[in-house]
C-alpha cells in the first residue's frame, strides 16, 4: 500500500482505542506516529511526508473540532479522519464543512477508515506535488527582472513583438532578447509551453495572494 | 438546601393558611382593626343621637352591599369546606348564608324603604327578622367554635353544600312570610316606624351575651387564622350592637345608627378581603409548585438524557475498540505470510476490552438496577476503612498518605450499601488523581462526624490541585472532567446517589491547599445496637 512514503498520526486519549487503530493501520502497511491529546501531536517533530491525521473528536481540554480550526490557521494542515463515539449530524457538517475528508462513528468498519485515510494521504500527496511545482515556478520566475515580467503576460496574451514594442515604448530588437530570455529563464520549449507555464504562474500568485491575505 | 419539615404533616395548611394557625403578622393586624373600631365607636358616640332626614332610600344600597358580602363569604367558606370538609366550617358558611339572605325580607319590610311594593304598614316585622338574623349569627359563630373538625367522606360535602343551600333558602322564606303575615300578632318591639320599644332591650342584651360567649369560645381555641378574623367580625357586632341599641338609644336612622351598620359593613368587608386574598395565596402557591415540580421534572428528564448517553459511550468505547483490534487481528493473519504475533497480540487487547466493557456494565448496574432500592442500616465508619483497604494500593502507588478522623459511635445511616461504597470511592480515588501531579506531600484525609443530631456528614480532602475556579458547579455535571482519561461521570454519580438518599453533596477549598468534598447523610433514627448484623455489611 505504502509504495510510496506516508505516515499517518492517531490522536486519541483512549490508550487502547490508540493502539487498536495503530495495528490496524500498521496491518496494511501504513506508517503510524501514536500521540494520546493534540498538545502531544503538536509539541512532537513530525516528518515531512504525505500525512493523515486520525483525530478524536472528543478529547479532553480541546475537542477534536476546536483543534481542527486551530490547525487550519497553520500552513499546510495534514487532511483529518475524524473518528467519534457519539457523532451527531451537526458536529460531522461542521467538520465536514471545515474540510474534514471523513466523519466515522464508532465502531466503523475498518474499510471505511483505510479507505478513508488512503483518500486523505493521497489528497496531502497531491497537494504536495502541486506545492512543489509551484514552489519551483516560483523560484523561475523570481529569476525575471522587472521588464521581462512585463512582457510576459503581453507574450502569453499572443501579442507580436511589434505589438508589444509600441505598448512598452522599446524597440522591436529590444523586446526580442527580453522574450528570449523569459523562454529560457521560465525553460519553456515553445510559445505554447510559455502561455501554459505564465497561467500556473498567475494562478500561484493568486492563490499566494489569497494565503497572505488569510494570514 | 433541605428543611427537615415534613412535607405531608404541613400540607393541608399549605393548601390554605386560613386553616393554619394565625401568625403574629395576623395577630397584630386583627388587633389593630379591633382598636380602629374603638377608635371609631369613640368618635361616633357624640353625634350618635341626631337623626337623619330621608335616609331611608340609601338601604336598599346597604342592604344590597351586606347580601353580596355575605353571600361570597358564605360561598368562600363553602368551597373551603368542600377541601377540607369539615363539619364545622359548614356550619359557618351557613350561618353567613342565613345572614345574608335574611337581609332581603328585612330590608323589604322595612318601613320607608319599600312601601310601594310591600305596602307599608308593617312596623314589628322588620324588627323582628333583625333580631332573628342577629341572634342567629352568633349561634352559628358559637356552634363553629365549639363542633369539633369531623371530616365528612367527599361525597357527602357536595351533597351537604346543597342541602344546606336548599335549607337555609327554604328556612328563610317561610320565616319571612309567617313573620310578615302575622305582623299583627308579633310582639311589640318597635313603638312606631323610628322607634324601638322596652320590650327590644332583651334582644341586644341576649346578642350581646351571645357574642361574649363566642368571643370567649374562639379566644380559648384560636386554632386557625380563621378563628382570629372570625372574633374580628364578632367585635365588630358588637360594636355595631353598642351603637345601634345604646350609644344611639335605638332611634333608627340616627348618625349612630348608620355609623353602626357603616362599622359592621367594613368588618365584613375586611373578612371578604381577607379570605379572597388567601385564595389568591393559595392559588399562587399551587401555581408555584407546579411549575417547581414540572421544572424539577425536567432537568431529571435532561439528567437522565445526558446519563443514558454517557453510559451509551462507555459501553461503545470498548466495543469499538474490540471491533477495531478484531479487524487489524484478521488483517494480520491474511498477510501471505501471517503475522501471528500481531494478531495475538490484538487478541488480547480484545480480551482486556471485553474485560473493560464488563466492568463498565457492572458499575452500571450498581447504578440503577439490582437492589438500587435496597435500604439496610448502614455504618459509615466501616464502609469508610473498607473502601480505603480497597484503595490502599491505588494510594500507595500515587504516594499518597492516607489518615482518618471517623467519630465514634456515629449513628448508622438508611442506605444502598453498593452506591454509598462507590461513592467514596469515586470521592477517594478523585482525591488520589488530584495529588498526582504535586510535588507537595500528599496527604488524604477522610473524616466522619454527626451535624446537628440528625445528620452524619463524611468529608474527604486531599491536599492536590484544588478545585476549578470557575468551574465549581459544572463539575457536578455529566460529561465534565479535568482527567485526561476521565468520563466525567465520577461526581455526577455522586451527587445522584447522595441525593437519592436525602443527601447532599458539595465541594470547598481546603486549607492551604487541595479540595474538600463532603457529603451528608440524613442519620437513622434506629440505635446501632438495632441494626442487627447487617450493619457491618460492607466491612469485609
Amino acid at each position: 500500500m505504502s509504495e510510496q512514503e506516508s505516515i499517518v498520526f492517531v490522536v486519541d486519549d483512549d490508550p487502547a482505542m490508540g493502539v487498536s487503530l495503530e495495528s490496524l493501520l500498521r496491518s496494511v502497511g501504513h506508517s503510524v506516529m501514536l500521540f494520546q491529546s493534540t498538545r502531544a501531536f503538536q509539541q512532537a517533530p513530525r516528518p515531512d511526508l504525505p500525512a493523515c491525521l486520525v483525530l478524536d473528536v472528543r478529547l479532553p481540554g480541546q475537542s477534536g473540532l476546536e483543534f481542527q480550526r486551530e490547525l487550519s490557521r497553520s500552513a499546510h494542515p495534514p487532511p483529518i479522519v475524524f473518528i467519534t463515539g457519539h457523532g451527531d449530524v451537526p458536529m460531522s457538517v461542521a467538520a465536514m464543512k471545515a474540510g474534514a475528508v471523513d466523519f466515522l462513528t464508532k465502531p466503523f468498519r475498518d474499510q471505511d477508515l483505510l479507505d478513508s485515510v488512503h483518500r486523505a494521504i493521497e489528497f496531502d500527496r497531491a497537494r504536495r506535488t502541486r506545492a512543489a511545482m509551484l514552489a519551483e515556478l516560483r523560484a523561475l520566475a523570481a529569476a525575471m527582472t522587472p521588464r521581462e515580467r512585463e512582457i510576459l503576460p503581453l507574450v502569453a496574451a499572443g501579442q507580436m513583438n511589434k505589438q508589444i514594442a509600441q505598448a512598452l515604448q522599446l524597440s522591436e530588437v529590444t523586446v526580442k532578447v527580453h522574450r528570449a530570455q523569459v523562454m529560457q529563464k521560465l525553460r519553456a520549449h515553445s510559445i505554447a509551453d510559455l502561455v501554459r507555464i505564465a497561467d500556473r504562474l498567475a494562478a500561484a500568485e493568486r492563490a499566494g495572494q489569497a494565503e497572505d491575505t488569510r494570514v | 438546601m433541605r428543611g427537615c419539615v415534613n412535607p405531608y404533616e404541613t400540607a393541608s395548611a399549605r393548601l390554605s393558611p386560613l386553616a393554619s394557625p394565625p401568625t403574629r403578622h395576623q395577630l397584630r393586624l386583627a388587633a389593630g382593626v379591633a382598636a380602629l373600631l374603638l377608635v371609631a365607636l369613640a368618635a361616633t358616640t357624640p353625634y350618635a343621637r341626631q337623626p337623619t332626614e330621608g335616609t331611608e332610600a340609601l338601604l336598599p344600597a346597604y342592604a344590597a352591599a351586606v347580601f353580596v358580602i355575605e353571600l361570597l363569604t358564605s360561598a368562600l367558606l363553602m368551597a373551603l369546606f368542600h377541601v377540607q370538609r369539615s363539619r364545622a366550617m359548614l356550619l359557618l358558611a351557613v350561618g353567613y348564608l342565613f345572614s345574608g339572605v335574611m337581609v332581603v325580607p328585612w330590608v323589604l319590610a322595612f318601613p320607608g324603604a319599600f312601601d310601594a311594593l310591600t305596602g307599608g304598614g308593617a312596623t314589628q316585622s322588620t324588627a323582628a327578622i333583625g333580631a332573628i338574623r342577629r341572634l342567629s349569627f352568633p349561634l352559628f359563630v358559637i356552634a363553629y367554635a365549639v363542633l369539633a373538625d369531623r371530616e365528612l367522606p367527599p361525597a357527602a360535602a357536595y351533597r351537604a353544600i346543597l342541602f344546606s343551600i336548599a335549607g337555609v333558602v327554604t328556612a328563610v322564606a317561610l320565616a319571612a312570610w309567617l313573620i310578615v303575615a302575622h305582623d299583627d300578632v308579633l310582639p311589640r318591639l318597635m313603638i312606631d316606624a323610628r322607634k324601638v320599644s322596652g320590650l327590644w332591650r332583651f334582644v341586644p342584651a341576649a346578642a350581646i351575651t351571645l357574642y361574649a360567649v363566642g368571643l370567649i369560645a374562639l379566644g380559648l381555641r384560636r386554632r386557625s387564622m380563621l378563628d382570629i378574623w372570625l372574633m374580628v367580625v364578632l367585635f365588630t357586632l358588637l360594636i355595631e350592637l353598642v351603637l345601634l341599641s345604646y350609644v344611639s338609644a335605638g332611634t333608627r336612622l340616627s348618625v349612630g345608627w348608620w355609623a353602626g351598620r357603616l362599622y359592621g359593613l367594613a368588618s365584613a368587608s375586611l373578612v371578604l378581603l381577607v379570605l379572597l386574598s388567601e385564595a389568591t395565596t393559595v392559588h399562587a402557591r399551587l401555581a408555584r409548585s407546579v411549575l417547581a415540580e414540572r421544572r424539577a421534572r425536567q432537568n431529571r428528564l435532561t439528567a437522565m438524557e445526558a446519563l443514558s448517553a454517557s453510559i451509551a459511550h462507555e459501553v461503545n468505547q470498548p466495543l469499538a475498540t474490540m471491533v477495531t483490534n478484531a479487524s487489524a487481528g484478521l488483517r494480520w493473519l491474511k498477510h501471505e505470510q501471517p503475522r501471528i504475533e500481531e494478531a495475538t497480540a490484538a487478541l488480547g487487547r480484545i480480551v482486556a476490552e471485553g474485560h473493560r466493557a464488563s466492568k463498565v456494565v457492572a458499575s452500571i448496574r450498581t447504578m440503577f438496577l439490582k437492589g438500587a432500592q435496597e435500604r439496610v442500616p448502614l455504618d459509615l465508619n466501616g464502609l469508610i476503612e473498607a473502601v480505603l483497604a480497597q484503595c490502599q494500593d491505588e494510594a500507595r502507588l500515587g504516594r499518597v498518605s492516607v489518615s482518618t478522623g471517623l467519630e465514634r459511635d456515629l449513628p448508622p445511616v438508611i442506605g444502598n450499601p453498593a452506591q454509598l461504597r462507590q461513592v467514596v470511592a469515586n470521592l477517594v480515588e478523585n482525591a488520589v488523581d488530584a495529588m498526582r501531579g504535586t510535588a507537595r506531600p500528599r496527604l488524604l484525609q477522610v473524616t466522619s462526624r454527626r451535624h446537628a443530631v440528625s445528620e452524619v456528614v463524611v468529608a474527604v480532602a486531599d491536599s492536590g490541585t484544588g478545585l476549578p475556579p470557575v468551574d465549581r458547579e459544572r463539575m457536578f455535571e455529566p460529561f465534565f472532567t479535568t482527567k485526561p482519561d476521565g468520563m466525567g461521570m465520577g461526581l455526577m454519580f455522586c451527587r445522584a446517589a447522595i441525593e437519592a438518599h436525602g443527601g447532599r453533596l458539595w465541594a470547598s477549598d481546603n486549607t492551604p491547599h487541595g479540595a474538600v468534598f463532603q457529603f451528608s447523610l440524613p442519620a437513622s433514627a434506629a440505635m446501632p445496637e438495632a441494626t442487627g448484623p447487617e450493619a457491618g455489611g460492607p466491612v469485609r
